[in-house]
């Protein structure tokens, strides 16, 4: 196992050490004193296990395909952005925009999300152990959203296609999503899932999908459109 | 951008290290906002008012100060007069606020009375935050509570006057710091102004305090003025507002500007990047991203207290 530590390197440092030692052959390695500071472990394109010692600011871990992230800490806004396949793990809170437009692989947030978790998911898989904020889902495409605790406002807004299990309570819906039944197969998995990544969620999950009014225009919304444009 | 960050100590302890503090989380914060810095700390105080006043955008500072103390003296008792950079502070025996800014405001249209209080004091400048400990001492500053700004401009010129801390003026001890836009600030500012209210910068950020102190002018707690605010400020706010009292907070309802609340067991620290938490507390708390819509305030010798949005309520 290699070792980097923060606390005299520059952000690009940190990365161009990462990325050294993976050039190098490492396959495990650990980002000490991390600081909170921004876009650390980015754009990882190889299959290596980072542990990041601590909490981590902005865009931990985007862009990267096949990269195992795990952060002793919380995360800020836009943590595992863009990921591709691969694993990311965050022990704290994240801020917003979680797995903001990932295609790929499962970010695991172990406490609360903040609002717009999910945002535009293409694929892939986001576990919230807690709660998640205002907008998470909004406008997902494709993929999983599994959350154990309560969401916020706006849930799962002018989602497309996806799905998003929601284990406690939800304070209210966004435009055209809709909530229907999770079937027995899908609660054993999602129970699989969690055990997996180590977390207790309740017995039950509500499933929240797409209405699919948003799909097309509406004849009748002709004169709205007008309006607005 | 704009870098903001907000420290309260739960001791009440009037001497607690929150210069050196706010000190540390701007400068973590400083890449947010290279335009102009500045830091608003509630000390030790007394039973007069502490005035910090800019002389001046320039010229003959020496003769504004003379004029300045001259005009407050006819106003009140000065206890005692210092003069650090562009800034006159003075120590006058208590008086009607709105009376002695008038005053001292009255020598020429670029003097301000930038902060009053009886425990509050705001001192900012042009550049980065380390040239507040260069000219003003900062780190050696104490008090239960402070709110520190670094600014990047992006409608409003770059001056003294139109940094922040925003002092409330004409409400001693209320000050605001402010990440983000009010896009309904000009339809606010008409109808402020049409009711006799003075405006000193183009800074839409200034809004927010005078907002506040009318809502606590009509008998609102500072707590009922935050929640309001959410509701009649239009636009991407997270800002942190401050009395002698209490400390709290306000994020827009799409949360579109980061605000980040972090506990430990002696303080609070707020800031829109944890860098400046890790500056303020180490490692010992839980970080938590304010919710979209949220309030939160803590008050000295009261409850700690946080709000989160709305209520969660079963739709099925």
């Amino acid at each position: 196992m290699k070792a980097i530590d923060c606390a005299a390197l520059s952000i690009r440092q940190i990365n161009e050490s990462i990325r050294r030692l993976i050039e190098a052959g490492a396959r495990e390695i650990v980002v000490r004193n991390p600081g909170a500071r921004h876009n650390l472990a980015v754009a990882i394109l190889t299959d290596v296990a980072i542990t990041i010692d601590g909490p981590v600011g902005y865009y931990a871990g985007g862009m990267s395909d096949g990269v195992q992230l795990t952060i002793h800490g919380s995360a800020g806004w836009g943590v595992a952005e863009c990921l591709m396949s691969g694993t990311v793990v965050v022990d704290g809170n994240a801020g917003n925009g979680a797995a903001a437009s990932i295609r790929g692989g499962t970010v695991v947030v172990r406490g609360d999300a903040a609002a717009r978790a999910g945002v535009s998911m293409k694929g892939g898989l986001l576990v919230i152990g807690g709660g998640c904020g205002y907008m998470t889902g909004f406008m997902m495409q494709r993929g999983r959203i599994i959350v154990c605790g309560d969401a916020g406002d706006a849930l799962a807004d002018s989602m497309y296609e996806g799905v998003v299990y929601v284990g406690g309570e939800i304070t209210a819906l966004g435009s055209d999503a809709v909530v229907s039944e999770a079937s027995a197969a899908e609660l054993a998995e999602i129970h699989t899932t969690l055990a997996r990544h180590g977390l207790n969620g309740p017995a039950a999950f509500r499933k929240v999908v797409s209405g699919r009014k948003l799909w097309n225009y509406d004849k009748k919304d002709m004169e709205t459109w007008k309006a607005a444009f | 951008m704009c870098g903001i960050a907000g420290f309260f100590a739960k001791s009440d302890a009037r001497n607690a290290p929150a210069g050196a503090t706010l000190l540390r989380m701007l400068t973590a914060l400083s890449c947010r906002g290279p335009d102009s810095a500045g830091i608003a700390l509630w000390g030790r105080g007394d039973d007069g008012l502490t005035v910090r006043v800019k002389l001046g955008d320039g010229g003959d500072l020496e003769a504004r100060r003379r004029e300045v103390l001259r005009r407050a003296r006819r106003a009140t008792r000065v206890r005692a007069s210092t003069t650090q950079g562009s800034l006159l502070r003075l120590v006058v025996t208590k008086t009607e606020p709105a009376e002695l800014a008038a005053a001292i405001e009255s020598v020429a249209p670029d003097v301000e009375v930038v902060s009053m209080g009886q425990r509050l004091e705001i001192v900012k400048q042009v550049g980065a935050p380390g040239g507040l400990d260069a000219e003003f001492a900062v780190s050696t500053w104490t008090g239960t509570h402070g709110l520190g700004h670094t600014r990047l401009s992006t409608e409003s010129r770059v001056d003294l006057s139109h940094s922040q801390p925003f002092w409330a003026h004409g409400m001693p001890d209320l000050a605001v710091v402010h990440n983000g836009h009010i896009c309904n600030y000009h339809r606010l500012r008409r109808i402020y102004e049409q009711e006799g209210v003075r405006f000193y910068t183009e800074n839409d950020s200034e809004i927010i305090g005078l907002y506040l102190s009318r809502q606590l002018a009509h008998g609102r707690t500072l707590g009922e003025a935050l929640r309001a605010s959410v509701r009649d400020l239009d636009g991407s706010f997270s800002y942190l507002a401050a009395t002698a009292d209490a400390l709290g907070f306000a994020k827009d309802p799409f949360s579109l500007k980061p605000l980040i609340v972090a506990e430990s067991d002696g303080a609070v620290a707020i800031a829109n990047e944890e860098v400046a938490l890790q500056a303020a507390l180490g490692g010992r708390y839980q970080a938590r991203e304010a919710a979209a819509g949220a309030t939160g305030l803590w008050e000295i010798g009261g409850p700690v207290s946080a709000r989160r949005g709305r209520r969660a309520r079963r739709v099925a």
